[in-house]
């Protein structure tokens, strides 16, 4: 099971090199960067997630066991949501640098 | 980007958009603001009611993050919120340009909180002592490691926060320019114009329900996105002003309580 796995993915990875090169057009690393920027993004998007509900859950238990508190625990919340969520940004931004910015000449 | 963005109605020429476009924003605010403060009233009504909602939420934020000490700050930070607050705004008005969704002008707004927040715990505290501050409150030894440590989590700051409002803005940008494209006459609505039968019903149906998912979630999600990064921005300036106002008065907390 695991070893199809691994084959199933090097076939994957090894797809895009293929038809590049019978494309001609060299630019092996441009496929690479679009399947770095989906994988990149879906993990850090879902270890993100992970991150914010831990986050909320405990914000929402303060705020249940201490109404009175609730304004100074909701700012405090989305505080550290926006820097949770900054780490996620990084990935998006660089994600945007693989896919957009034609500039980068990696081969 | 620009392939999939509609380039904006208005340009001048020679100018990058964002630049023009900043220019607009200055131009409202600041008209608004001297329409609004020209004839000022004790007990005010229409526009400088307004505006003075407005700056009393500042103050309001500004009294409940850094206290009574962070009032002269208040331009400052309302400037940087209602600029980001209207660039965020007009990225979402079709045919204009979201300022904020650009790189440089993020970093420009960065750099200037980086540099003020600096320069405000110079003065508060006196170079020597702000500088000796970096290095906290360790042993001797440690000092040197710390005060690298510390210079660098400074310089990520500026980083951060262009970085988030960027991601943040040009993310939905692309968010809302995708389910355009799904959507419009090269999409699902072209599909259901195209005149056959399977293409009317299948496009008909999923063209309203994009068309409904837009109108009903994203754009109010968008524009609830837009308050709350300009919210994040101002927060986040309040905390590192405040964080170089009291750096000393918790670093002799922290003395006292381990001595």
């Amino acid at each position: 099971m695991r070893r199809s796995l691994i084959l199933v993915g090097l076939a994957v990875l090894a797809f895009p090199t293929a038809a590049m090169a019978a494309d001609g057009t060299g630019g092996w690393i441009a496929p690479f960067a679009v399947i770095a920027a989906g994988i990149g993004m879906a993990i850090a998007a879902g270890l993100c997630g992970l991150g914010q509900g831990r986050a909320v859950a405990s914000a929402v238990d303060a705020m249940a066991r201490q109404p009175g508190a609730a304004a100074r625990i909701q700012t405090a919340m989305i505080i550290g949501l926006a820097l949770i969520e900054s780490l996620a940004i990084y990935t998006l931004v660089i994600a945007l640098i693989l896919l957009f910015v034609k500039g980068i000449n990696f081969a | 980007m620009e392939a999939i963005e509609h380039p904006p109605i208005f340009r001048l020429p020679g100018i990058p958009d964002h630049v023009t476009y900043t220019w607009l924003i200055m131009v409202i605010l600041a008209g608004l603001t001297f329409v609004a403060s020209r004839n000022l009233q004790l007990v005010p009504r229409g526009l400088q009611n307004f505006l003075e909602v407005v700056l009393e939420q500042f103050q309001q934020m500004i009294d409940d993050v850094m206290g009574e000490k962070g009032r002269p700050y208040l331009p400052l930070i309302a400037t940087l919120g209602l600029f980001i607050l209207a660039g965020n705004l007009m990225g979402l008005v079709p045919g204009m340009v979201g300022v904020t969704g650009n790189l440089n002008t993020n970093a420009a707004c960065a750099l200037v909180v980086f540099i003020a927040y600096h320069w405000i715990g110079a003065r508060k505290q006196g170079l020597g002592p702000y500088l000796a501050h970096f290095a906290g409150p360790v042993p001797l030894a440690l000092k040197p490691l710390m005060f690298v440590i510390e210079i660098i989590s400074h310089l990520a700051r500026p980083l951060s926060l262009t970085l988030r409002l960027f991601g943040n803005i040009v993310g939905g940008h692309i968010l809302l320019a995708v389910i355009f494209l799904l959507m419009g006459l090269d999409g699902l609505i072209g599909w259901a114009l195209s005149g056959s039968v399977p293409g009317a019903i299948i496009g008909g149906i999923g063209g309203l329900v994009t068309i409904a998912f837009t109108v009903g979630f994203l754009y109010p999600l968008k524009i609830l996105v837009a308050f709350l990064q300009a919210f994040i921005f101002v927060m986040l300036t309040m905390l590192y002003i405040s964080g170089a106002i009291e750096e000393s008065e918790h670093h002799s907390e922290h003395h006292a309580e381990h001595h």
